[in-house]
């Protein structure tokens, strides 16, 4: 009912391992607590808001200019922490001793709704105070959720998926319905809570949603043993992944992370909404290269994802793509429990139908899939290898005879990725990490040779395990030569193999190269410092791959 | 200003060192005469010729080197003499015997804090207020993000943590010499009447810290083939070295939690792989080592054990006192 039942719900959750354990948890503070703050409790936890009301630089800048705490010692502690929201929760601790009467039951509804958004109308003076007050008459225990919620970075580890679950099980309806309610926007009110927990299934009210996405698993070796003519192959696009809804003729496009994203690219919406059929379609958002007829860079497609109403030059210069993969629902007939090769044979049919009726201009937004058709195992392997030059991640396997079921389903639809780049390079930096790597050395710069000079080329954060990176971090505190603030400069002597995605001429930076999603995938002790590539092997890789 | 080697105390091989008495504090290689602050692992090593500590510490420390070492023993506050210089333990409120050591060489006194808290505990004397010239501090909890909650809310948090789960075998890692007789003295004092368990390890020192009149619950030392519905809404204390590897596989259905001062600290407690985690410390925190600095008078201040950087630039910019590097 309140901030309090909300704070011990939080640190429960926290304190949890097993699945289903948080389930039941999550089932009884429903059961417990009213529809708006259970709608509120919903929105926090699924990250649906990532509202951030002020940054966690204002916070710390707040409580230092407070209680008179000096900046840097609170940066330590930060350091220490890797969270401005606990740092500051931890540093308010017996601070707020003040005689002032204890708000102990505030509710999370009149938080969320009334007191904080109301700190937005303040000026700054006036908003410090505020918080300051909120801080004296908010309980200890619920300054994290607080803070939290202030500075907008609401994660806890509870998936949508946990939620969806909890919900199903509270109301005995399945999974999908709940998941398909959940999708999208969520306005925490009543009302929508009592949509979530409604035991009636009105499609009616589903109407703008799109399906739960199905998603492809990792290539295991088993699937070789099947006959190639069991699959379906499709390049592996890297764009955005899409639903694609028109319901009485309204067009909604919706991401994977249930985001709808209309106003990012009304030109696909406003071409779309010229078919006269209602349909969902899955596929691939891109910027599309129409000369060459391949996806342009993930990173011109970062130019579109977060502008909205985007003005005609960006829209030209920009411009998109929708490839479709999939027929989900066709003229209101869900038709997910047919099998993929007879979706495909609806897909084909009802595109060209569409070509032959519909204005001609669609079709430079829209298009289905190509399909690939690889003679044995091998060859896929073949057209694995050939993705990069038509700028794709690899190839999509899809099981011929599946339905469109939801989620990570094993042996539906697999995706094989090409295989990553890779270089030798050197340690020479590393930097505290943040969130559960606080604490620790995690975030590493490494270099390659130029002459008898190392290079910075990369940075990664992923790959080590938890104890190559405790004893990494041990070395990096054994071995350093200068420390820049967080950053420290290490002795060269650590070799690590670096895989990346991409690699390209880059005038940013000093090593003259910039590649993508670098991480590292070996902790090369084999090897000595002289034993890692040059800035030359890099270029020599470049050249091979273009 | 002196230089380092004139310093009365100072660092030699990573260890603190009295040139002049030619005796080590809590030397991890073998010397020939060792002050012992308090028995843990890190705090002693095997093979000293003599050792000097209080006499709970003598009685631990026989029990984890042997019967056969050559131990001189001491009241707390009794003063003795080596090559001119006094030296005395004090009570610093760690664990069972654990002390602080103080030497007085011509009229300059030097106080070792050894491993400190200023908490309230049953199972050992109370830290005492020395004063002191030059102190030699831990730090290692030296950051104000840590602050203790007085141990009978962790007890009660504990006590909630096990009947709220009746249908699970609660498993409490600690340290097996302090912590451990720590929280059974708390524990039996809130409302969780259920049974107890300890590892063999923290039987033993149960049954010393007893020997030595302390205050301890008499718990039953957990055997393997115990039987699991024996064990549903019950205790068990273990050590920590037992949480990875195959002896959880002893039991069905538990939860785990981790008692340390460092659970207070959400990345680091979800890092340690224990579901929950009870921030409690046999350590001072932030207020406890500025209290002590404070207290002690001292005028020179050393710290070891953790990170210095933080607590010595802020006391030179704060209480204007002279925090002096050891250089290792």
């Amino acid at each position: 009912m309140s901030l309090k039942k909300f704070s011990e719900l939080f640190g429960d959750l926290d304190s949890i391992n097993s699945t289903n354990n948080k389930i039941e948890v999550l089932k009884n503070y429903f059961l417990s607590n009213d529809p708006i703050d259970n709608s509120w409790a919903i929105y926090l936890l699924t990250g649906k808001s990532n509202k951030r009301f002020i940054s966690g630089r204002y916070l710390k800048n707040l409580f230092s200019q407070i209680y008179e705490y000096p900046q840097w010692l609170i940066d330590t502690c930060y350091l220490k922490v890797g969270d401005s929201a606990e740092v500051i929760t931890l540093l308010l601790k017996n601070k707020t001793n003040s005689r002032k009467k204890k708000l102990s039951n505030i509710s999370l509804n009149e938080l969320l709704s009334e007191t904080i958004p109301a700190l937005s109308k303040l000026n700054e003076e006036e908003k410090n105070l505020e918080i300051k007050n909120l801080w004296e008459i908010l309980p200890e225990d619920n300054h994290l959720i607080f803070n939290k919620i202030l500075t907008g970075t609401f994660r806890v580890g509870v998936s949508i998926g946990l939620i969806t679950k909890s919900i199903s099980k509270l109301i005995n309806i399945d999974e999908e319905i709940i998941s398909h309610r959940l999708m999208g926007d969520f306005k925490p009110s009543i009302d929508s809570y009592e949509f979530l927990i409604n035991k009636n299934i009105n499609l009616q009210e589903l109407n703008s949603k799109p399906f739960p996405f199905l998603l492809a698993n990792t290539i295991e070796d088993k699937i070789f043993k099947n006959s190639i003519n069991d699959f379906q192959f499709e390049w592996k696009y890297d764009g955005i992944r899409m639903q694609l809804v028109k319901r009485s003729g309204n067009v909604s496009l919706w991401t994977r992370g249930q985001e709808l994203v209309n106003e990012s690219f009304p030109e696909l919406v406003e071409k779309m909404s010229h078919i006269k059929d209602d349909f969902v379609l899955d596929g691939e958002l891109l910027v599309w290269n129409f000369k060459e007829q391949i996806a342009f860079d993930f990173s011109l497609l970062q130019k579109r994802i977060n502008r909205k109403s985007p003005n005609k030059s960006i829209q030209i210069k920009y411009p998109i793509i929708f490839i479709a993969y999939d027929l989900l629902e066709i003229n209101g007939r869900d038709i997910r429990e047919i099998k993929l090769e007879n979706r495909r044979i609806e897909l084909e049919k009802y595109f060209s139908k569409w070509q032959n009726k519909t204005e001609n201009d669609i079709f430079d937004i829209f298009k289905i899939c190509d399909l690939i058709f690889p003679k044995d195992w091998p060859d896929a392997l073949t057209y694995k290898e050939k993705s990069r030059e038509n700028n794709t991640e690899g190839l999509i396997i899809k099981k011929k005879t599946s339905i469109y079921s939801s989620g990570r389903k094993k042996g539906i639809w697999w995706k094989y990725k090409v295989d990553p780049m890779q270089l030798d390079a050197v340690l020479i930096y590393a930097k505290g990490g943040s969130g559960r790597r606080a604490g620790l050395y995690t975030d590493y710069s490494f270099a390659l040779w130029k002459d008898k000079e190392l290079i910075k080329f990369a940075s990664a954060y992923s790959g080590l395990t938890n104890i190559e990176i405790k004893e990494l971090d041990k070395w990096i505190r054994k071995n350093t030569i200068e420390k820049f603030g967080p950053v420290r400069s290490l002795k060269p002597e650590m070799v690590f193999e670096i895989s990346f995605e991409k690699i390209q001429i880059s005038k940013r930076h000093k090593s003259g190269i910039a590649v993508r999603f670098p991480r590292i995938t070996k902790w090369r002790k084999d090897k000595k410092i002289n034993d890692a590539d040059s800035l030359e092997n890099a270029y020599e890789l470049m050249n091979k791959i273009s | 200003m002196r230089t380092k080697q004139e310093y009365l105390i100072r660092y030699k091989d990573g260890n603190l060192y009295c040139e002049l008495a030619d005796i080590w504090i809590d030397p991890s290689k073998p010397v020939k005469k060792a002050l012992i602050t308090h028995a843990h692992f890190d705090h002693f090593t095997f093979g000293c010729e003599e050792y000097f500590s209080t006499i709970e510490t003598a009685i631990l420390l026989k029990e984890r080197v042997g019967d056969n070492i050559k131990i001189k023993t001491f009241e707390y506050g009794e003063e003795f003499k080596i090559n001119g210089i006094n030296i005395s333990f004090h009570p610093s409120g760690h664990i069972l015997g654990s002390s602080q050591i103080r030497f007085i060489f011509a009229e300059e006194k030097w106080l070792i804090s050894g491993d400190f808290k200023l908490q309230k505990d049953q199972t050992c004397k109370q830290y005492e207020i020395v004063k002191t010239d030059y102190l030699i501090s831990e730090c290692t909890f030296g950051l104000p993000i840590f602050k203790w909650d007085e141990s009978n809310k962790i007890a009660n948090d504990i006590s909630k943590w096990i009947t709220n789960s009746p249908e699970k075998t609660s498993l409490l890692f600690c340290y097996s010499l302090g912590k451990a007789q720590r929280l059974l003295n708390e524990i039996s004092q809130t409302n969780f009447k259920g049974n107890i368990y300890s590892h063999g390890s923290i039987h033993k020192m149960n049954n010393i810290y007893r020997e030595l009149g302390i205050d301890i619950k008499d718990t039953m030392k957990i055997e393997n083939k115990k039987k699991i519905d024996e064990l549903k809404g019950s205790l068990i204390l273990l050590p920590p070295s037992l949480s990875k590897g195959s002896y959880l596989k002893n039991f069905k259905n538990i939860q785990t939690a981790f008692a340390s001062g460092w659970m207070s600290i959400r990345a680091l407690r979800k890092r340690s792989g224990y579901e929950k985690g009870f921030a409690i410390s046999d350590h001072a925190d932030w207020d406890g080592i500025l209290e002590v600095v404070k207290k002690s008078e001292a005028k020179n201040v050393f710290f070891h054990h953790g990170d210095s950087e933080a607590i010595s630039k802020y006391l030179v910019e704060n209480e204007s006192i002279n925090v002096l590097l050891f250089g290792k």
